[in-house]
């Protein structure tokens, strides 16, 4: 178990900082999931299959897009692991972008 | 309540949701698809492998009676006549129909078709596409055709809380756009459900996040029938590490080796004729029982072993292989960690020939149909099942509708579960209990007392807790603002509808006094001579199951 500094930009310009326990060799999504049940029940955020075909968990991590079922979640190079929507679309609410 | 018009509602939209819609909008009738995540990215289909099937690839000794004879023999007697003779009728033609549409084969090195063996067909008959990820590439093929088609709608983020009927048919549903929070009563001729499946009932399973069995749950409150609720396939070989991966098939077991706690490979003991390559309701049972003997992993499981045909692995099913990879499960070196995970329902909505329920204006495909596959499905038969019975419920729909002079504007439609869920959501403020947690409170019940190995104290036991968790429901605290997507509401409202498809299950597991298929209750561990099918309905209020012969 090691602690994670989480960085999620949400609706509203709103950035949030969370301090999670997060075992090594857990995925982006596993780190969201872990911040909806235990930190923060309002975020919002999108996800099926957690094997890298359904496409709908992509986000920005750390800058970069990518599937959050399939990155592991490990921080950027300021130590934090930086958290967005796509920047294309319009967002309905924090990680989820309008299919 | 705003108010939509439509004629035909289509609830889901996986390859049953889309096939459905698609040749339903080869009539004039206007058809609205809804699916509460994003349309045709968000149902099992997208994991399926391959696809079984007949056409112009299939071997000379391959035929519609010997594909027919595969799936009632792997049914266990519950396998209906009716719907495997629709099956084996009309599956070629589908696949004709998808070939036409633009779905590309895969091909071996001779540029033939690719036609694989697998465990209880007696001959090899699925196909796949893009490289293994064959759902995946029918749902991009019946996209695009629904795109295409003026007469479809589709609609993402609604869930349905609720099938309104009026003159003893359904005629609409009170869904709620999750983008907004907003609700709306959908007036229409006919509903096609096409929900999917249970897995999300477990703690472990293959299946996508949305596969919490909302149709099972609408459908009895409609008054509709479910067969054989009892028969839930746990896919035998499934990882148990990392977490990440809990429940990812290991669609290779039938060529691999399993071994318990000490290095003994026991399908010795339970198949030894086919050994790993048996059904998948055998296997489950037979690794259930190894564990339950306290011969199991670490882990609750048994090691699998592909060492010895990893080159087939890595050519046949090379998306799982890549990505065990990647989560540093070298499956060319080491065993692994195997266990069941929920994989599939073969009971489900009661259906006939063309895919109508016992509802009148209520028709179901795919995975919320039910007694095709009786009480084991075969491989690769998801995927034919859900584009043979959606086409036939979209055209047998929009049949119906047209004979219809018009939707029952101005009909009061009756809703009660709606408007208790709207009202305990409205007054979430004053609530206790978070909704995520009382959905893993059915998993960790399911997972428990309604797994592979069952026993009647169990399953009472499981009734007990339900009953808990469905009075936990009343007081649910939803603390983000209502007047956005809140992932707190679509929890609640699926955690309202898990709670009564758990009691389905429950009950006609209750009702089997027989080991049969993959209902297997150690009180009772023999298969009783004459089959009987379990039928749950709700009536006045009360869930009610009855044993019934040959449907």
């Amino acid at each position: 178990m090691s602690q994670l500094v989480v960085k999620i930009d949400r609706s509203e310009m709103r950035t949030d900082q969370y301090e999670i326990d997060l075992k090594t060799g857990r995925t982006v999504l596993e780190a969201v999931e872990a911040i909806y049940n235990h930190h923060d029940p309002s975020l919002a955020y999108r996800y099926s299959c957690r094997t890298g075909l359904c496409t709908t968990c992509m986000m920005l991590i750390n800058g970069k897009p990518g599937l959050s079922c399939m990155k592991m979640a490990e921080p950027g190079e300021d130590g934090v692991l930086h958290l967005a929507p796509l920047p294309k679309g319009r967002t309905i609410k924090d990680l989820i972008k309008e299919v | 309540m705003d108010e939509i018009t439509t004629d035909i509602l289509v609830i889901g939209s996986g390859a049953a949701g889309l096939a459905a819609s698609v040749y339903a909008a080869e009539s004039s009738q206007q058809i609205l698809v809804i699916d509460k995540g994003a349309i045709g990215r968000s149902g099992s289909t997208v994991g399926a492998v391959q696809i079984a099937s007949l056409g112009s690839w299939s071997h000379r000794e391959d035929s519609l009676d010997a594909y027919q004879q595969d799936i009632r023999e792997s049914g266990r007697g519950l396998s209906s006549p009716v719907l495997t003779d629709v099956l084996v009728q009309d599956i070629s033609a589908r696949l004709e129909d998808l070939l036409q549409w633009g779905l590309k084969l895969d091909k071996n090195e001779h540029n033939d078709i690719l036609v694989a063996a697998t465990s209880g067909h007696t001959t090899p008959r699925s196909i796949s596409s893009k490289k293994g990820k064959t759902g995946l590439a029918i749902l991009q093929v019946l996209t695009k055709r629904a795109k295409n088609s003026s007469n479809i709608k589709r609609w993402s983020d609604v869930i349905t809380l609720e099938l309104v009927k009026a003159n003893g048919r359904v005629a609409g549903a009170v869904v709620l756009d999750l983008k907004e929070n907003k609700s709306y009563l959908i007036r229409c001729k006919t509903v096609i459900l096409a929900t999917g499946g249970i897995g999300q009932l477990y703690p472990t399973t293959s299946n996508p996040a949305q596969s919490t069995g909302d149709g099972f749950a609408l459908s009895l409150t409609a008054g509709a029938a479910l067969v054989d609720m009892e028969q839930i396939q746990f896919y035998p070989v499934s990882l148990i590490h990392p977490s990440s991966l809990s429940g990812l098939c290991l669609s290779f077991y039938h060529s691999a080796k399993l071994y318990n706690r000490n290095g003994e490979r026991f399908m010795d003991k339970y198949e030894p004729e086919t050994m790993e390559n048996t059904t998948r309701d055998k296997l489950a049972i037979a690794i259930a029982s190894e564990v339950e003997e306290g011969l199991g992993t670490p882990g609750g499981g048994v090691w699998v072993d592909a060492t010895g045909n990893i080159e087939e692995v890595k050519r046949q099913f090379h998306h799982e292989y890549q990505l065990c990879l990647d989560r540093g499960v070298d499956l060319a070196r080491k065993q692994a960690e195997a266990g069941p995970a929920a994989h599939f329902i073969m009971g489900g909505i009661w259906i006939d020939g063309d895919a109508a329920s016992t509802t009148p204006g209520l028709y179901a495909a795919g995975e919320s149909a039910g007694g095709l596959h009786g009480g084991n499905r075969l491989g690769n038969n998801a995927l034919s099942e859900c584009i043979v019975f959606g086409a036939r419920a979209g055209k047998a729909a929009a049949r119906e509708s047209a004979r219809m002079k018009s939707i029952m504007a101005g009909v009061p439609l009756q809703t009660k579960k709606a408007d208790k869920m709207i009202n305990v959501i409205s007054n979430s403020e004053q609530g206790t209990e978070r909704s995520y947690a009382c959905k893993k409170a059915v998993q960790a019940l399911m997972g428990e007392y309604v797994g592979v190995v069952r026993s009647t104290k169990g399953l009472l036991q499981a009734k007990a807790e339900i009953k808990v968790i469905e009075e936990k429901l009343d007081q649910v605290k939803i603390t983000s603002s209502l007047d956005f997507y809140s992932k707190e509401i679509l929890d609640y409202i699926e955690a309202v509808l898990m709670v009564t498809t758990a009691q389905a299950i429950v009950e006609a597991a209750l009702t089997r006094k027989e080991s049969r298929g993959a209902h297997h209750n150690k009180n009772f561990p023999e298969q009783l001579t004459e089959a009987k099918h379990t039928i749950v309905k709700v009536e006045n209020g009360k869930m009610t199951v009855q044993e019934e012969g040959e449907v």
